[in-house]
């Protein structure tokens, strides 16, 4: 188990390394000199000369690289120019507001597919099967921003019952504690300013999750058609337990490892779709910070964001870990990933 | 007899069910005319696509205008039909190069010697283990915003899914008998490669990019939304979105069709690489889908 997670560890801190390389290779191709861009327009040609070397720009690659590994350390991702504070210190004021979002999508993801797959499974190739593989294929085909602005068009701008943009109504206020809305105004005991910003959230949440349904959906719904067809079921079948009970008890129980594991990763893509949700909405985050600073030409901020959805890529991964060994007492032995347990019946 | 018959009708019938089914069929159908749209659409499109008449400015669906127009006027059925032919063929061109890239690093990988294999197996993993989006999103930023960038940006973050794939895909062939066979007749090894071994491994990659095709032309639809793809005035379907993305509640057709036309691509797109991938793998077409 040690080793497993000792490998996990080194993955990730390769994944880093290369994440903070390819980062670096996109400070390089910006166009233009940046030495020229920093010394002014009517620099001389050793004023140019002066600033890169002082900004270190007539070093070899390979220094400058060490260098820009250096400042990443110290957590120094450079310096918006839209917003002239430090890239680290808006990208850190920006997240919990998408942590919030990806949190409310993950909830919604959950509570359809799995109901979802594991209902089409137990009805394998009937009408409700059906049914559910046209809503994953829908999910899977659908461009996220474009629902984004047809949810708004139907329930905001027509039928009015939830607010088109923001994250709180016009007036209301909750303290700042957290960085997320709803969190905030439940900490504050404003329980009007938690349901206004739970509202503002729905839609937003909505469409982040839809198209991530699909793929849980379906992985649901494949290892649940197996855990089905299983020697374990028939058991409990036979010691005459309710049919809900061995569905959900011992089925799903052993179907959601799988699923597990996805939703972890999911996680970590859901914080990057936010680009294109955050700014449908009206909402601020880390998507929405991104987005901004492409339009404002704010390299360090966009490639700040890069880093941090690319960092907590990489935790998210290593908590899939953990939570897998939880779930799978099999892999604290085996010490590496879940091995297909051998078909022990014949194939007929 | 009269039971062989029926036994043989039914044969065939299930047969032809087998090879097309319908939903399938309608999937290609609308892939077919997507391409199509692609070839011919300006030859069809009832009006030109960037031709400004703001006193037509968004107008609802009618007889002259099927989608409406937008707030310059333009007539959304025509910049939907000419959608086609730039989405289309950038997500070709994604496709194209990634796969290249994919297929020549998962080939070294395989065939190069252990230190070769688990250098490349790492970079394939860092690339793997990044949302594509968001790469592509600082790449295209950091080449300046525009289609090309978008392009560039995602051949260059998609690779490694086919690398891997690959890399399975060639050493599963290279030990086969036939390539034994012509190992021992003297055949060069890049005859070996290009010849032998290549052709008969890549049939599954090959499947598993027509699945992606949706996924690919949904990415760069959203970095042409976001503004570091296509740019505004161009009738590439996200950044049509984008453009009208203002005028949402009072005219909600020119933000509505375009987006409608990138689901239903990708939506048949999907379902024809799904159904390719269950024809060609047998032992996915047993279970049912």
């Amino acid at each position: 188990m040690a080793r497993l997670l000792l490998r996990r560890l080194v993955t990730s801190v390769v994944v880093l390394l290369g994440l903070a390389v390819v980062t670096f290779l996109m400070t390089q191709v910006l166009p233009g000199d940046p030495a020229r861009a920093a010394a002014g327009r009517n620099a001389t040609a050793e004023q140019v000369a002066a600033v890169a070397a002082r900004l270190g720009l007539d070093r070899p690659l390979w220094d400058q690289f060490l260098a820009y590994m250096g400042r990443l350390l110290q957590g120094d991702l450079g310096t918006s120019v839209f917003t002239q504070r430090p890239v680290l210190e808006d990208v850190a004021a920006m997240l919990p507001s998408s942590v919030e979002l990806v949190l409310a999508a993950m909830v919604i993801n959950i509570a359809v597919a799995v109901p979802l797959g594991t209902y089409a499974a137990w009805r394998n190739g009937r009408a409700a099967d059906a049914a559910a593989r046209l809503i994953t294929l829908l999910g899977a085909a659908m461009p996220v921003f474009w629902l984004g602005l047809m949810l708004q068009l139907l329930f905001a701008a027509q039928l009015r019952v939830l607010p088109l943009t923001g994250q709180l109504s016009f007036g209301k206020q909750v303290p700042a504690i957290t960085g997320m809305t709803s969190v905030d105004a439940l900490l504050g005991g404003d329980l009007a300013a938690f349901g206004d910003a739970v509202a503002h959230l729905v839609l937003p949440a909505i469409t982040l999750a839809a198209s991530f349904v699909a793929v849980v959906a379906r992985t649901v719904r494949s290892s649940m058609l197996t855990a089905l067809s299983s020697d374990y079921i028939q058991l409990a079948r036979a010691t005459g337990a309710s049919e809900l009970r061995v569905v959900v008890l011992h089925g799903l129980r052993n179907a959601l490892v799988p699923a597990s594991t996805i939703l972890g990763m999911q996680l970590g893509w859901m914080l990057g779709s936010t680009v294109l949700v955050e700014s449908v909405f009206g909402r601020t985050g880390i998507g929405a910070y991104a987005v901004t600073a492409v339009l404002q030409n704010d390299l360090y901020a966009v490639i700040g964001t890069v880093l941090v959805i690319g960092v907590v890529f990489v935790l998210a991964n290593i908590a899939v870990d953990l939570v897998q060994l939880w779930l799978n007492p099999r892999l604290r032995h085996t010490g590496g990933r879940a091995r297909r347990t051998a078909r022990t019946e014949v194939p007929a | 007899m009269s039971a062989t018959t029926t036994g043989i009708a039914t044969g065939v019938a299930a047969r032809i069910r087998h090879r097309v089914p319908f939903v399938e069929g309608a999937a290609l159908a609308v892939a077919v005319v997507v391409v199509a749209m692609a070839a011919v659409g300006p030859l069809v499109a009832p009006h030109d696509p960037y031709a400004v008449n703001l006193t037509d400015a968004l107008l609802p669906p009618s007889a002259e205008h099927w989608f409406g127009t937008d707030a310059n006027g333009r007539d959304v059925l025509s910049r939907v039909l000419h959608g086609a032919r730039v989405t289309l063929p950038a997500t070709l061109v994604v496709i194209a190069a990634s796969t290249v890239i994919g297929v020549l690093i998962g080939t070294v990988a395989a065939l190069g010697g252990k230190v070769v294999d688990e250098v490349l197996m790492r970079i394939t993993d860092i690339g793997l283990s990044l949302p594509a989006i968001i790469l592509a999103l600082g790449l295209s930023a950091a080449l300046g915003p525009g289609l090309s960038s978008a392009v560039i940006a995602l051949s260059v973050t998609w690779w490694p899914g086919y690398a891997r794939l690959a890399r399975t895909l060639v050493r599963e062939v290279k030990d086969a008998e036939y390539v034994d066979a012509a190992r021992v007749l003297g055949v060069p090894q890049g005859r070996l490669i290009f010849r032998h071994i290549l052709p008969n491994a890549l049939n599954t990659l090959y499947v598993q990019t027509t699945v992606d095709v949706g996924a690919v032309m949904l990415v760069i639809s959203g970095l042409s939304f976001i503004g570091v793809g296509a740019q505004v005035p161009s009738a590439e379907w996200g950044a049509m979105i984008a453009g009208e993305a203002n005028n949402l509640t009072n005219a909600w057709w020119a933000v509505a069709f375009p987006g409608l036309a990138l689901l239903l691509t990708a939506l048949a797109f999907n379902l024809v690489g799904d159904w390719l991938r269950v024809r060609n793998d047998p032992t996915i077409r047993r279970e049912a889908r």
